[in-house]
């Protein structure tokens, strides 16, 4: 069987595309990011309490007044654990991505269902993008539309998108026949057929399916949260990252109360919109009416009410939003210097060093007038964006060894600035209660003890080739030794499990991390010096970045910290608590006097 | 008053249109169509001709797959006939373009179905407004003529009720007056009556004579059974694989079957209750009993039995300006129920 080069061929459709229908990309990214923006300024203008009093108010109309409290107390969760904001972005991506498939799907599903031809050619296309993994489009959907929102919005687009044309078109078609013919034997024209009896009949179908659309849109919030999609979605990939169960269960929970807010209201809503429904829904309230106690709990107030204190909140809003406004315009106003309100753009990987060294630059940047939009991105989706310069710059690149890939594939897009923290170094590492293994030598004869297994990270990482290729072989530990692939999450888990049980485990692990400040560990010395001698902690920055902002780039080339420096600003991230990064950063340079200065001289 | 022409009327569905034309042909030099199912060429109708005269009810009858309800869509050209043409009212149905027919559906001719077709999603007036408000007439207008229907249908009060809370026989009222709000001069129904139970669908067959009367629309009535077929119809078309195999009154093909299939099936059917004094009269041969009962010559030979058992004379048929015309002789009466099959004269009797 010969090797059919599918994968080049994609690889050189997507330069193509890339090359010549860049101005379509750009428009359809401009018009979401509009869209996304425009209805993120809405909803995260008034206080989190009004906002969600009004979403309750929604709940108590379509639902009754139950629902109206559970609305409530379930948004008020999300505000009490500060995921406010990020629920926010991440209900204006579902909006924005459900928005958009709908105005596809059903014109699509309505063609579908009177077209056998249509139906039998989207069957198969839907299929694929239902089933295929929305990872193996994401990074050519950053070469496109860029990090940020855009590229998972187009995801979940991708990924909702066939069950909102199933269902429109299965509504349709499940109308009677008889009374589409009941229709046409009075003369109807086609068209009014579908608008007058298919479509009107077809409503609780399609509503099932913007239902489905709104919770695949959310299932997908995680993996847009890996390209720079920030929301919820990003507060769980960080968490994931970090092992931060407490904030990946409060960001969990904050996704399910906005699914289930969002299920229960679009079934109202398919109840409300759907002459059927609104007929059942009548019959049930004079059913329930008879009963005095269900009556309170289910009490719905009438539509002018409802509208009145949704008008009354939203004026209350507005103002709120007014006056609350000014006051974190007031910190930017106070900033002064070179900037001049120039913006920039800073990526980077949920890592320590990455975090604190991000957030020092952010910091650092609005002090000195620039306007400064970080990013939390994938590895892969963070390369990408800086090569297509949609980042400015980035501060976590260990480079020469671990990104090696990376930069093979980009290099010639980027610009180095330089190390500004090293060396790292790679290693293998037990727990200190296992006082015998000092050295990788010592793990010889000792596979028993550790059930054989060395717990690996991602199998595509530059140090997993590096320990199976040559660690393994020069200290003899082949085939006593099996290197279990995994992901960085699932070596801490895994470490975290071992570590409390006080069992032996070997992990792969690298310095500077975290690990070794929650654990007590022991790194495995490397007499042979196979793992070489270590990365830099590089900043790179997008081609003609130094060029663009000679200032910036050169306060990026002399960037530099000390291991102190660099533990010091992460354990303050660390006990300052999540989404406080910037605040942490302001309190640690206080407390370095002229720190500031040097890192960035006026 | 319009009149309804069906005129050497085929429909075949084939894969091609070719295959069509070519089993049209080989179905007028007397194929069967049994033949034909073997190149993939379904035979619905063959070489149907008949005309409906103004205020007329036709009946078409026959069995499921006989092609009955393919042909009454042909009549209003929601189906198109393969070969032959539909004039009605001096229009060639068949040569119009699918506007002017959809004109043709919205004003002059409307349908009743067998399964109702009411729109859950509309109330009853809504429902009975229906076709109004395709023709664009103004809401207000619609309303009026549509309630007037519904009451015509004996639906008054039921205006604001929904579809789904009324019974089968009101449901189908709400059909017909649907049907009817339209002042359409054809009315087509399509087996209208079957899905309801034997009483109601007795007296829905009532209600629709009584309307008739009033309305003289001219009806195309589409059934399997043959006792609706009788009791409805001023002229019956039986089917039987897409052909016509009579066309007749009552009295004819109850009298005189056209071929053992026709013959076979009305072994079922109540004479008593099809065939009438003037049927059975024979000429007074000498004078009359003074005391004997007096009928007309409609009157149905159910009635005519109890009257003849109830004395020793023989019952007297009358004109309406009371002149004899016969006599009904009790041995005559039971001959010709007799003429049907033992189960015949029991469900008579």
């Amino acid at each position: 069987m010969p090797r059919l080069p599918l994968g080049s061929w994609v690889d050189s459709s997507v330069d193509w595309l890339q090359a010549r229908l860049s101005w379509l990309f750009d428009a359809v990214s401009g018009g979401i990011t509009g869209l996304y923006d425009g209805i993120d300024a809405v909803l995260s203008a008034p206080h989190p309490l009004l906002l969600a009093g009004i979403l309750a108010v929604v709940a108590w109309w379509l639902r009754g007044l139950a629902a109206g409290l559970l609305s409530f107390a379930g948004l008020a969760l999300v505000d009490s654990v500060q995921l406010w904001d990020e629920a926010m972005a991440t209900l204006s991506l579902v909006l924005v991505a459900t928005l958009v498939t709908l105005v596809i799907a059903v014109p699509l599903g309505i063609w579908a269902a009177r077209s056998k031809t249509v139906s039998a050619v989207l069957r198969p296309v839907l299929d694929f993008m239902q089933t295929m993994p929305a990872m193996v489009y994401l990074i050519p959907g950053i070469i496109f539309f860029g990090v940020g929102v855009v590229p998972g919005i187009i995801a979940t687009i991708v990924f909702a998108l066939p069950p909102g044309v199933r269902m429109t078109e299965l509504g349709i078609r499940q109308v009677d026949a008889e009374l589409v013919e009941a229709a046409e034997a009075f003369g109807t024209t086609p068209r009014d057929t579908l608008v007058r009896v298919q479509l009107p009949l077809a409503v609780p179908t399609i509503m099932a399916g913007v239902n489905q659309v709104i919770m695949l849109g959310l299932s997908m919030v995680v993996i847009a949260g890996m390209v720079g999609g920030g929301g919820l979605g990003g507060a769980v990939y960080r968490a994931i990252g970090n092992v931060d169960i407490g904030l990946g269960f409060e960001a969990g929970v904050s996704i399910v109360v906005l699914a289930m807010y969002l299920d229960r209201m679009t079934g109202a809503l398919g109840r409300q919109v759907s002459p059927l429904g609104r007929r059942a829904l009548a019959k049930a309230r004079a059913a329930a009416s008879r009963r005095s106690a269900a009556r309170l709990w289910a009490h719905r107030p009438q539509p002018v009410t409802a509208l009145v204190g949704i008008v009354v909140l939203a004026l209350a809003a507005g103002g709120a939003g007014f006056l609350g406004g000014s006051g974190p315009t007031s910190t930017t106003a106070a900033a002064q210097g070179a900037g001049h309100g120039k913006k920039l753009s800073i990526g980077y990987i949920p890592w320590d060093e990455g975090i604190a060294s991000t957030y020092l630059w952010k910091e650092l940047l609005e002090r000195r007038g620039y306007e400064v939009e970080t990013k939390q991105l994938e590895a892969g989706a963070l390369y990408t964006g800086l090569a297509g310069g949609q980042l400015d710059f980035q501060t976590d690149a260990w480079l020469p060894v671990t990104h090696a890939q990376y930069l093979e594939k980009y290099g010639n897009k980027l610009e180095d600035l330089g190390s500004w923290y090293g060396p790292t170094s790679l290693e293998l590492s037990v727990p200190s209660y296992v006082k015998d293994v000092k050295s990788l030598a010592d793990l010889k004869g000792k596979g028993d003890r550790f059930k054989g297994r060395i717990i690996g990270i991602e199998p595509s990482a530059g140090m997993m080739g590096i320990l199976k290729d040559k660690v393994l072989k020069e200290y003899g530990l082949e085939g006593e030794y099996q290197v279990v692939d995994g992901s960085t999450p699932g070596m801490l888990a895994e470490l975290k499990r071992a570590y409390d049980r006080k069992e032996p485990v070997v992990v792969t692990l690298w310095s500077p991390h975290w690990a070794y400040s929650a654990h007590e560990l022991t790194k495995l010395a490397d007499p042979k010096g196979v793992w070489g001698t270590g990365d830099g902690v590089h900043t790179l920055a997008r081609k003609g970045f130094t060029e663009d902002n000679p200032e910036v780039g050169a306060w990026l080339k002399d960037f530099s910290l000390t291991e102190k420096q660099l533990t010091g600003l992460e354990e303050k991230i660390q006990s300052t608590g999540k989404g406080k990064e910037q605040e942490a950063v302001r309190a640690w340079l206080d407390a370095q006097p002229g720190l500031a200065e040097k890192l960035a001289p006026q | 008053m319009s009149r309804l022409q069906a005129d050497h009327l085929f429909k075949v569905f084939g894969r091609r249109p070719a295959d069509e034309s070519a089993a049209v042909r080989a179905l007028a030099d007397g194929a069967d169509r049994e033949a034909l199912r073997e190149d993939g060429v379904t035979a619905a109708v063959v070489d149907a001709s008949f005309t409906v005269e103004p205020g007329q009810i036709f009946v078409v009858m026959g069995l499921s797959g006989s092609g009955k309800s393919t042909l009454l869509r042909m009549l209003n050209g929601l189906l198109e006939p393969t070969a032959g043409r539909v004039v009605f009212d001096g229009d060639d149905l068949t040569a119009l373009s699918p506007r002017a027919l959809r004109e043709v559906r919205a004003r002059r001719v409307s349908m009743v179905f067998q399964h109702f077709a009411l729109f859950p999603h509309r109330t009853v007036l809504e429902n009975a407004a229906y076709g109004l408000e395709v023709q664009g007439v103004a809401p207000a207008e619609r309303e009026k003529r549509a309630a007037e229907a519904l009451e015509l249908c004996g639906l008054a009060g039921w205006e604001k009720s929904w579809p789904d809370e009324l019974s089968g026989g009101m449901q189908q009222r709400v059909g017909l007056a649907r049907a009817l709000a339209t002042d359409a001069d054809l009315l087509l129904m399509d087996e209208s009556f079957s899905a309801l139970d034997p009483l109601i669908r007795r007296d829905m067959q009532d209600q629709l004579l009584v309307l008739q009367k009033k309305l003289k629309k001219t009806i195309v009535f589409i059934t399997h059974d043959l006792n609706e077929a009788m009791r409805l119809g001023d002229r019956i078309a039986v089917m039987r694989g897409g052909r016509i195999v009579q066309l007749g009154t009552a009295e004819d093909i109850l009298v005189r079957p056209a071929d053992d299939y026709v013959a076979s099936f009305i072994q079922d059917v109540d004479r008593s209750r099809v065939l009438t004094a003037a049927a059975v009269m024979s000429p007074a041969d000498g004078p009359l009993d003074p005391d004997a009962p007096v009928v007309g010559p409609d009157t149905l030979l159910a009635d005519l039995c109890a009257l003849a058992a109830a004395g020793p004379h023989p019952v007297v048929v009358h004109d309406d300006a009371g002149s004899a015309l016969g006599v009904v002789q009790k041995e005559k009466l039971l001959a010709v129920m007799g003429g049907a099959s033992a189960e015949g004269v029991a469900a008579g009797a």
